[in-house]
């Protein structure tokens, strides 16, 4: 029979959870409606790294403001309201949460599905882009952050060629990373993304 | 006021979904990278059946096996074949016993596959939508599949879309590895059918 204790460890581990689906979600939502301040505050002040795509490693949380504000969101320069049909829809799909037994550790497998416009060859151009995430969360005074967020492209085409015909557009490494990306392989590669848990029936 | 087992009964419930739909997203990883044992390992020991689209019904784990392993994961994947299945918008109900539930889901697919056959053919970059009905069974304190339904909406080649073309690649049961029954409701778009959910309405009740 279960105590009031052990009742009220189950019920913050499932408070956990919704947390940290939460905010996977919200950094999706915050990376559309383009407010890359916000999305560097969900990162813990002691992150280890973002690796996105081919831009290469981002570490600590100078290097994560670096890859989001300076790189991605073009740092302080004013949006230029002409510009206002860039776009970046991130859907996060798929979470498989596993908190640590601590408690203040976690690790999520996710899927992201695209649709994105900008700039390739002075053109605006529209894209359907495919990824997986394989991220770690760390509990701080009682709140859930990102430790690493880590993304692996799948393909980046474009709306009109698609992925079997053209896998892989636009990617080009940032300027300043503190090292290259560490699992670039995108379509048709056949790269697996390692996932972060055992199978749960069999548990290999 | 609650009691403690009424509690427990209650978080125990939250946590089944929670798991539950751990299951069926870690399938769908599974699936995407053509790991078919490890899917095989998700179903239940007694599992009554998997049917995707106009493959047929295979019956009870050894049918789970045969489709798995031997339809889909008869070959190697071809270099360049891609499978992603994006599984959303889960609906999930446990039974008052708390021993058996079902799930009705959405997926939205991205493929590259040749279309002739499951095997043969030019690759063609695909878009597919179906929605899966599930049931699932608890044995020794975790959550397996205990039937797998799938029913195809649209597979069609990305230069068309559904409209044009809604059906590609499906060509009814394999004859060499071929099912128990044939398909029990294969009506893709543009047939109005809809696949009905599992659970009734959550205000009326009907």
């Amino acid at each position: 029979m279960m105590n009031l204790q052990d009742l009220e460890k189950q019920v913050i581990r499932m408070e956990d959870i919704q947390e940290i689906e939460n905010l996977q979600r919200r950094y999706g939502y915050y990376f559309d409606t383009r407010n890359f301040q916000a999305v560097v505050d969900l990162f813990s002040d002691s992150a280890d790294f973002a690796d996105l795509e081919s831009f290469g490693l981002f570490r600590g949380k100078e290097g994560i403001r670096r890859l989001y504000w300076d790189d991605i969101g073009r740092g302080s320069r004013p949006r230029d309201p002409s510009e206002s049909w860039i776009s970046t829809v991130v859907i996060q799909i798929g979470g498989v949460v596993n908190l640590d037994p601590s408690g203040v550790a976690a690790k999520g497998r996710w899927q992201t599905w695209l649709a994105e416009t900008f700039l390739y060859g002075g053109v605006p151009r529209q894209y359907w882009v495919h990824g997986y995430y394989e991220n770690e969360y760390v509990k701080e005074r009682g709140k859930w952050f990102f430790k690493k967020l880590f993304w692996n492209v799948t393909f980046f085409t474009m709306f009109e060629t698609g992925w079997l015909t053209q896998p892989l557009v636009g990617l080009l490494p940032m300027a300043n990373p503190d090292g290259p990306p560490t699992a670039f392989y995108p379509y048709p590669s056949g790269y697996k993304f390692p996932y972060h848990y055992n199978h749960p029936i069999t548990g290999e | 006021m609650a009691t403690l087992e009424e509690l427990q009964a209650r978080i125990t419930r939250l946590e089944d979904i929670k798991q539950i739909e751990k299951l069926q997203r870690i399938y769908g990883y599974y699936l995407d990278y053509f790991e078919f044992q490890k899917v095989v390992d998700l179903f239940s020991d007694n599992a009554e059946s998997v049917e995707i689209a106009d493959y047929g019904v295979y019956k009870g784990k050894q049918g789970v096996k045969r489709f798995y392993l031997e339809l889909l994961g008869g070959k190697p994947p071809r270099i360049g074949e891609l499978s992603i299945g994006m599984i959303m918008q889960g609906v999930v109900d446990v039974d008052p016993n708390g021993k058996t539930a079902k799930g009705r889901w959405y997926c939205m697919m991205i493929e590259a596959k040749p279309t002739i056959s499951l095997h043969e053919g030019e690759l063609r970059q695909l878009w597919g939508n179906g929605i899966y009905e599930n049931e699932y069974v608890k044995e020794e304190g975790k959550w397996l599949f205990k039937k797998v339904f799938f029913f195809l909406n649209f597979r069609t080649p990305y230069e068309d879309g559904w409209l044009k073309v809604p059906v590609v690649g499906q060509h009814g049961p394999s004859k060499e590895v071929p099912p128990d029954e044939p398909s029990t409701y294969y009506h893709p778009y543009p047939s109005g059918f809809h696949l009905q959910p599992h659970y009734k309405h959550p205000i009326t009740g009907k």
